[in-house]
């Protein structure tokens, strides 16, 4: 079913938060990417760093359903101020609760979730070699 | 003409609103000083329900050159389908199982072909070419000697494309299956004479041609008679046919929405035919990529559909605020599912789920086409820039 | 102006009724599938609507499918019903309205053993009958709540106790009872109700078929997946609207009905008394406060039908679906009457706009066409 965007939801669909990708020379950008246009949805994430480690800014790029683009809306604000870690540990569910989306709809969660891991693991691959090869073992 | 809000109406080919002149002549069949009675009734007040039911049923037979002894009132041209390929199926269920269709038929030609299977009838899809239409070469190479009948629109409701029903009903008459005919897209939009296109069976709608909701017709054809089995029996209303006590509101609303139709047809189809050239001229020199279905000229002149490349089809139908039009059939529109004609027509699942069907009417001004086409514009280019923003 | 007595072939629509349908009979209205905001609001007055309907008979909405009236439901009850099972028996009372007879003769041509349920002489179905009747194969039993020519009330709950006692599914078609008395589903233990809107004040070409959660039903019109998938085709908004303020109507004003409409029958009874040959069918049973059949002795029924319509006053020989056949009653025939007392059945039936000076006019009439016309249009 198509889900017909109302409250929260239609507001972010309208006037999505943090839309857009970082200028090209910005300092200390993670960059990842999930999905594929002709499943129906395509994400990528940037994540920001700053001095401390933690994310200070996100941006994105989204092919998707009102559902899908007001999630990644949502989620360039609740990433702000984690450490890499706990965005690799990050779930999206939540959002998905505050959005009030169906079942059928809450799959654009784990197409953001890996748009965020591989923003992650692109740095781990960078800067945490172990990091990085704990991961493959994990996977 | 009342129109709700500001939000511009362009979804037709869902359903129509009702003309004024008919919703003023329903009113008179529904109030108590005026005709109510059960048109079954021997008194007076039912003579004259009867005598109106009579007249509407004239009206409706023609608009598509047909005997008004040869139209059966419905409760719309979904039960009209029914009727039509149940009704044969059931009722030479002994001379032959196969019936034949297309893939892009309504769903309510489909459905039934789906219990008819359940049924232990043999069902032949037909696949459209690329411009949405059925050729009359594909239709012969489907018959077979216990093809009992053939059931093909005349206009589909999602690209608009118009089928040429003459020259399919005469090879399947040459191989003496009956022909069905789904024209509650085509009805009072483009000229139909069920006489010359020689067709056994042709559904009509209430709803689409401005008349009221809940209420259609079956063309049953008389000479040579066709015969159907009923799917709602009691009665014995219209000529056992089809049995419940008859609606004459609604019946004479879509008699006089058919009378209307009739005088209008020559000056709307121009009409709608420019204010289309003109939404498509406006979308595709601002949208270059986007796509036109269907036959670019055999086709209906109120519908246009557009895909539109690079863009999630649900959130451009929804991004379009202040417009109401359909992704496919209104029947279809809650279901993210990509359109089944689309995709018939060979359109990826991408492509077809972002495509918007546009359907014009006898309300529809230039400035709601021009309001429309920058609505969708916008929108596309707004999401274009969420989607390859930097 | 007609004086119209004829409500159990058709009731006028209620003004407000008519009022709520107004604004969905003209300019632009949605297609209540669309998604955009025509679509939603034709939606929402969908939902209303099946709410309305159900309150009336104290069902969950969902339960409610709705038809294009009660002849649809009925074919969809027992058709809906039985095309789904490879075989089995359906029983059906004598009486039955034809949308009912019409359906059970379709499945009986088409093999299925089909077998009527006998009355007593007061139109009552007997529960010992039925009992009788059923075998481990019934499948449905269908039996009306309320008769359409004699208004005799049947009790369905018992009915509907020994039905599923033998593993069968009970229908009960409501069309005459609803918004002439409390009609409660749960209640009576049916497990299918056919309601119609157009006997109880709302527009006609709309009715509903209430269904039990665990029934499953073969649709009759398939395509669009509309009503859960048990009914296909667009929605008849306007009519579905004007069917659920009726429901509510009918819902919050029976209490004032039920006794109004007895007053009228009580008048016209106690009139008929002076009036020699004429006697009321069913009259020890326990009827729907509208209804009163009569037999004129030595008369057609259908001859003093239009003698009284010469008058300016609208009733019915029996059920309309069947006016101008000439054949006598199915009804009186399977309560025991001979051709030619059930063929001088007049049926009249109340509704919430008649006046005790209508009853009056209809008995001066009476009075006159038995008196003045007797031999005149005597049938025989």
């Amino acid at each position: 079913m198509a889900l017909i965007p109302a409250g929260l939801l239609l507001e972010h669909f309208r006037a999505p938060r943090n839309s857009g990708v970082f200028p090209p020379d910005t300092p200390s950008v993670l960059e990842g990417r999930a999905g594929a246009s002709r499943h129906g949805r395509e994400i990528t994430v940037q994540l920001q760093l700053a001095a401390d480690g933690r994310i200070a800014a996100c941006r994105y790029r989204v092919y998707g359903d009102p559902a899908t683009i007001a999630l990644c809306s949502l989620a360039s604000e609740a990433l702000q101020g984690l450490t890499l870690d706990e965005a690799a540990a990050w779930r999206g569910m939540a959002l998905a609760g505050q959005l009030e989306l169906p079942a059928e709809k809450r799959g654009a969660v784990l197409v953001l979730e890996d748009a965020v891991r591989a923003a992650v693991r692109s740095y781990n691959r960078q800067h945490r070699p172990n990091e990085a090869d704990l991961e493959r073992g994990r996977t | 003409m009342k129109k709700l809000d500001t939000t511009i109406y362009l979804d037709y080919a869902a359903t129509t609103p009702v003309d004024p002149r008919v919703a003023e002549r329903m009113a008179e069949f529904l109030t108590r000083d005026g005709v109510f009675a059960n048109p079954s009734s021997m008194h007076a007040p039912g003579r004259a329900a009867r005598a109106a039911v009579e007249k509407a049923r004239a009206d409706v037979a023609s608009l598509i050159n047909a005997d008004s002894m040869e139209i059966v009132w419905t409760s719309g041209a979904t039960e009209s389908d029914n009727l039509a390929l149940k009704g044969v199926a059931h009722f030479h269920r002994d001379q032959g199982r196969h019936i034949v269709t297309s893939k892009i038929e309504h769903k309510a030609v489909l459905d039934t072909c789906g219990q008819l299977e359940r049924e232990g009838f043999e069902v032949t899809y037909l696949k459209p070419d690329r411009d949405g239409l059925i050729q009359p070469d594909a239709v012969a190479a489907a018959m077979r000697d216990d093809t009992v009948l053939v059931s093909i629109m005349h206009v589909n409701n999602e690209i608009g494309t118009a089928n040429d029903i003459a020259a399919i009903s005469a090879i399947v008459h040459a191989r003496g299956a009956l022909f069905h005919v789904d024209a509650a897209q085509s009805a009072g939009k483009l000229p139909i004479d069920v006489k010359a296109m020689h067709v056994d069976l042709l559904s009509l709608s209430g709803h689409k041609v401005y008349g009221p909701k809940g209420i259609g017709a079956l063309y049953v054809r008389r000479q040579p008679r066709v015969n159907l089995e009923p799917i709602i029996h009691g009665g014995h209303h219209e000529a056992g046919m089809r049995s419940g006590t008859l609606a004459t509101h609604q019946i004479v609303g879509m008699g006089e929405a058919y009378r209307i139709a009739r005088e209008q047809l020559a000056d709307e189809a121009p009409t709608l035919a420019a204010l289309r050239e003109r939404l498509w001229s406006a979308l595709h020199a601002a949208i270059p990529v986007a796509l036109m279905n269907g036959h670019p000229s055999q086709r209906v002149p109120s519908i246009l559909n557009v895909s539109f490349p690079g863009i999630e089809g649900e959130s451009l139908l929804f991004g379009c605020s202040g417009l109401a039009v359909s992704s496919g059939s209104a029947c279809s529109a809650a279901s993210a599912e990509p359109s089944y004609v689309l995709r018939a027509l060979g359109r990826d699942d991408e492509l077809a789920g972002s495509s918007l069907r546009f359907s014009l009417g006898r309300f529809t001004t230039a400035d709601d086409v021009d309001a429309a086409a920058k609505i969708v514009i916008e929108e596309y280019e707004r999401l274009k820039a969420l989607a390859l923003a930097g | 102006m007609t004086i119209y007595l004829d409500h159990n072939a058709t009731t006028p629509l209620d003004a407000r009724a008519l009022e709520a349908m107004l604004p969905w009979l003209q300019g632009v209205q949605g297609n209540p599938s669309s998604v955009h905001r025509f679509g939603r609001a034709a939606h929402a007055a969908l939902e209303t609507a099946r709410r309305q309907v159900a309150a009336l008979v104290n069902v969950e909405p969902s339960q409610v499918v709705f038809t294009s009236g009660g002849t649809e439901a009925d074919n969809l009850a027992l058709k809906g019903v039985c095309r789904g099972q490879p075989d089995g028996q359906l029983l059906v009372s004598a009486i039955e309205h034809a949308a009912v007879q019409g359906p059970a003769d379709a499945l009986a041509a088409s093999g299925w053993p089909v077998q009527r349920i006998p009355v007593d002489a007061s139109g009552r179905v007997d529960v010992n009958a039925l009992d009788r009747l059923c075998t481990q194969s019934t499948r449905l039993v269908s039996v009306m709540l309320a008769n359409n020519e004699t208004g005799v009330i049947e009790d369905i709950r018992a009915l509907a106790e020994c039905a599923h006692a033998h593993g069968a599914l009970m229908h009960t078609d409501a069309v005459q009872a609803a918004g002439k008395m409390a009609v409660d589903f749960a209640a009576l233990g049916v497990d299918l109700m056919t309601l119609s809107a157009h006997k109880l004040n709302g527009p006609r070409g709309v009715g509903a078929l209430l269904v039990s959660k665990s029934v499953l039903l073969t649709p009759l019109v398939d395509g669009g997946g509309q009503e859960q998938g048990r009914r296909g085709g667009t929605e008849n908004l306007a009519s579905i609207v004007g069917f659920g303020k009726a429901a509510e109507l009918a819902c919050a004003e029976l209490q004032q009905r039920i006794p109004a409409m007895c007053a009228l029958r009580e008048r016209f009874e106690n009139g008929l008394r002076a009036l020699p040959g004429i006697q009321v069918f069913a009259q020890d049973a326990e009827r729907l406060p509208n209804t009163v059949q009569i037999g004129v002795q030595g008369f057609d029924g259908e001859a003093v039908v239009m003698e009284l319509d010469k008058r300016g006053i609208a009733v019915s020989s029996g059920s309309a679906c069947h006016s101008g056949s000439g054949r006598p009653s199915h009804v009186l025939k399977a309560m025991g009457l001979d051709d030619a007392t059930a063929r001088g059945a007049v049926r009249v039936s109340f509704g919430t706009e008649n006046t005790p000076a209508d009853v009056d006019s209809l008995l001066n009439a009476l009075t006159v066409i038995t008196h003045a016309n007797r031999g005149a249009v005597a049938w025989a």
